[in-house]
């Protein structure tokens, strides 16, 4: 599954810690996620759109 | 309870429990040693006695360190990565109790008396029901 995390937050002007923060998971994840090294679970998917201000998960994640 | 859980970061390099993460934590370990000799050097009259106060107290203090282990925050990767951690090293200390008992088989039919410690088959019996009784929480569960 790929993302688009790390555009979104930056044009947001988000940091990696500030959106661990708005999660609720560590700053690695947050990295791990951007590097599409870890999939997350439905409701971090769901917590990071809502976060990126964005409405629909596919927004944010990539299936494939 | 005593210490904060600001103060520690859960170990993952080192074994298990909590390691400090800040100068507080280091201090908060300080405390604990300095308390522990001074109960050790206080005239309770027997040096039993001062066995058993320190007893007390190392109770008190690993209450303390669970308390903020348990309370140390952990996101849905951390807690992944701790459980293939946890079952890679479960699988180690499965493999050399194994080992362990057939080495003491081994010995034991060279002597002609076997004598497996039963500590080992405690622990790999109890091991088993643990196993158990975890798929059985989390079917219902989830």
């Amino acid at each position: 599954m790929k993302n688009n995390i790390a555009e979104i937050r930056k044009s947001l002007g988000i940091t990696q810690e500030k959106l661990a923060s708005l999660t609720g998971v560590a700053r690695q994840t947050i990295l791990a996620l951007e590097q599409n090294r870890y999939n997350p679970s439905l409701k971090l998917a769901h917590d990071i759109t809502k976060s990126l201000k964005k409405s629909r998960i596919e927004e944010v994640f990539d299936l494939e | 309870m005593i210490g904060k859980k600001e103060w520690f970061r859960r170990r993952r390099y080192g074994g298990w429990g909590i390691a400090p993460s800040k100068w507080q934590g280091w201090v908060y370990i300080a405390v604990v040693i300095g308390i522990f000799v001074l109960i050790q050097n206080l005239p309770l009259g027997d040096t039993k006695n001062n066995l058993i106060a320190n007893a007390i107290f190392a109770v008190v203090v690993i209450a303390d360190c669970l308390e903020i282990m348990f309370r140390l925050p952990m996101d849905e990767r951390e807690k992944l990565h701790e459980a293939k951690a946890e079952r890679n090293a479960l699988w180690v200390m499965l493999t050399i109790l194994i080992v362990g008992v057939f080495y003491e088989t081994g010995m034991g039919l060279n002597t002609g008396i076997i004598e497996i410690d039963p500590v080992i088959i405690i622990a790999i019996i109890g091991a088993t029901v643990v196993k158990a009784a975890t798929h059985i929480y989390l079917e219902k569960k989830e």
